[in-house]
């Protein structure tokens, strides 16, 4: 999911909001907006969700789950 | 039923422990923010009433334990994610929002809530596959989940993991937080308090997509949320 040319890194690749490790194409993982904000992209992984571990959006501050 | 008459009993009972006293305190605390229904409503429904279990996930939604055993919730807290939740589901288009509800008393409430809402009932067996076997012809692709308890749903729960789709549960203070990705605190279990919440909820979800204005009711009842006894099957 991300792309590289010589002079530009588009970074696409998404990071879990729980544990900033960066989610592998094709795994495992939910992506949804903020519930309260609507304005940030959360991304669980799947241990994360396993494990019910808490995330926090950057923007409001909401904490889930 | 019988939780109803119990709450009502303790509340007004004259000889209070301490601990149940310092938490009428809180309690009936006029907050500045007014709740979604009166405070009055949700406790005579046992909106708040766990179990005598009580997971780690859940202890920041539990305000106390009660002498006779039972965790109780923080309504307060209820309300505020019943709000967000709200929000959340304003979001996504109507009929991808599925409700899933295997317990028998969660049914009713459910389906009258995807009635309101023009969400997806799934009530009763969830059907494995229902959401992850590509080769399943009535195979369902939604885009938000609400289980009516992660326990009871744990299969839809499971497969909406594997699929990708976020899991909104209404959790009592057993549950854990697996594949869960937003919680709402609440008894999931009476066939009271699971009317008054699907109903609150369907409310504020027409409130959030603006197709009700904020100091409106919908036209069905809370009654009308209740699953009835005598129904066999709904
Ligand atoms: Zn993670
Ligand atoms: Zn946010």
């Amino acid at each position: 999911m991300s792309t590289a040319t010589k002079n530009t890194t588009v970074i696409q690749t998404p990071i879990c909001t729980s544990c900033n490790r960066t989610i592998p194409p094709g795994a495992e993982a939910t992506r949804f907006d903020c519930p309260n904000c609507g304005e940030i992209i959360i991304w669980r992984c799947q241990k994360c969700r396993q494990f019910g571990r808490k995330y926090k959006c950057p923007k409001c501050g909401f904490m889930g789950p | 039923m019988s939780d109803k008459i119990d709450i009502s009993k303790k509340e007004s009972n004259p000889e209070k422990s301490l601990q149940e006293e310092s938490d009428e305190e809180i309690l009936d605390t006029d907050d500045e923010e007014e709740l979604l229904l009166p405070r009055d409503t949700l406790l005579s429904a046992g909106i708040h009433i766990g179990t005598r279990m009580r997971t780690k996930d859940m202890d920041n939604f539990i305000y106390r334990v009660r002498p006779d055993g039972l965790f109780v919730l923080d309504v307060k807290k209820t309300d505020e994610r019943i709000r967000i939740a709200a929000k959340f589901l304003s979001r996504f288009e109507p009929a991808r929002i599925a409700v899933v509800a295997a317990r028998l008393y969660a049914r009713y409430p459910a389906k009258k809530f995807c009635e309101v809402t023009k969400a997806t009932p799934i009530v009763g067996r969830f059907v494995p596959g229902l959401f992850s076997n590509p080769l399943y012809s009535n195979r369902l692709e939604p885009a938000v989940i609400i289980v009516s308890d992660p326990k009871a749903d744990a299969q839809a729960v499971e497969e909406a993991g594997i699929m990708g789709i976020p899991v909104i549960a209404l959790c009592s203070t057993d549950n854990e937080f697996t594949g869960v990705d937003f919680v709402i605190p609440t008894n999931n279990k009476g066939r009271r308090a699971l009317a008054i919440i699907y109903w609150m909820f369907a409310r504020q979800v027409l409130r959030e997509r603006e197709e009700l204005a904020p100091d409106k009711d919908i036209d069905l009842s809370i009654d009308d949320f209740e699953a009835k006894i005598s129904r066999v099957e709904m």
